[in-house]
């Protein structure tokens, strides 16, 4: 599916989508959205990139070894995070926090933001590996 | 036969269903059994203690993040289940080290 | 009686259990029975979330100054059903790739033909 109209016009809109997904996942906790919505938004300019230009040049710029590593490395890190998180409160230890500063900033909320990130990247991946996978049988 | 049977019995399980739905409260009611304790707790506590906006966002990645922990780790079990199904032979090949 | 008028969204959640029910028996295509199951996980959910609303009060997002807590609808029903959909979603996932592999492997994806092809 290549013809002049849609490759000119997809690549001035999907750096547009790609800066609205990730202002919908770094706004999670001040207005509605979050990291399930946000993800969202990013895999359907993934799939949308695909679509139009080929799976070649979409297995150059978005290469299965990258994906699946930073796939891996969000959901462990969740785990970590929240993991710590959880003893630290729990068991009253008092070792180091981050400031839960003034309601209405972005870096407010003790791990909200970092959580956000990390559920928004592994839901944008898993779904361009499902489309990649159902329309071809590679990444 | 087949078409007649399931018409029958979709119809008898819609209408068992029906009889509990006629007895719960009003929908939109203030005073239902569903408004306790709970929600007020969370309604009053999570700006405070959590600092987010959105109440929300507060309850799934603060009080329950464990449910969204395994709900990341479900998703990520699929993908995997489907990357084994669907991916042809051949691909592996290419990325080897000796 | 009436009291099923006045419920009218959830008595509409259970017509669409019906009838993405009735989709699962009735279809020999494997495809149009995974969207019967589809079907009824979004009958499931519409039910749920119904019950948290309280009419007349607003969502549940703090705008300018926190009110006190019975301005607000409950919370807690829509956050529990974010996790059911994406539940959801995986599952039909798995499934349409398991037909995938049904069809390399049989050529149809008719399931009395498949029935018939494995007996034999």
């Amino acid at each position: 599916m290549s013809s002049t109209i849609l490759s000119v016009v997809s690549s001035v809109v999907i750096p547009f989508i790609q800066l609205f997904g990730v202002y919908v996942i770094i706004n999670g906790h001040i207005s509605p959205g979050g990291g399930f919505a946000g993800g969202t938004i990013i895999g359907a300019s993934l799939i949308l990139y695909r679509m139009v230009s080929g799976s070649d040049a979409a297995r150059n710029r978005y290469p299965y070894s990258r994906l699946i590593k930073i796939t891996c490395f969000s959901l462990l890190s969740y785990g970590l995070i929240k993991g710590y998180s959880f003893i630290n409160g729990g068991l009253d230890l008092h070792m180091y926090d981050l400031p839960i500063g003034t309601p209405g900033n972005i870096f407010s909320g003790r791990y909200l933001l970092p959580l956000n990130i990390f559920v928004g990247a592994i839901v944008a991946s898993v779904m361009y590996f499902f489309y990649s996978l159902f329309s071809e049988g590679e990444i | 036969m087949r078409k007649a049977a399931s018409v029958i019995l979709t119809l008898c399980i819609i209408a068992i269903l029906l009889v509990p739905v006629s007895e719960l409260p009003e929908f939109g009611s203030e005073n239902s059994p569903a408004h306790n304790y709970v929600s007020k707790t969370y309604l009053e506590e999570a700006m405070h203690e959590t600092g987010a906006m959105n109440i929300i966002t507060g309850i799934i990645l603060d009080y329950r993040a464990f449910d969204t922990f395994i709900e990341a780790t479900v998703m990520f079990a699929g993908a995997m289940v489907v990357l084994l199904l669907l991916r042809k032979e051949g691909e592996d090949n290419e990325q080897h080290y000796s | 009686m009436e009291r099923l008028i006045a419920n009218y969204v959830e008595v509409c959640a259970i017509m669409l259990f019906g009838v993405g029910f009735m989709t699962l028996l009735m279809h020999n295509n494997m495809i149009k029975k995974i969207i019967g199951l589809n079907i009824m996980d979004t009958a499931v959910f519409l039910f749920f979330i119904a019950k948290g609303y309280i009419s007349g009060k607003q969502a549940p997002i703090v705008v300018g100054k926190l009110e006190e807590a019975s301005a607000y609808i409950n919370p807690v029903p829509t956050s529990l059903m974010l996790t059911g959909i994406v539940v959801a979603v995986s599952t039909t996932a798995l499934a349409l790739a398991l037909t995938l592999r049904l069809h390399q492997k049989y050529g149809t994806i008719e399931l009395d033909e498949i029935i018939r092809l494995r007996e034999a």
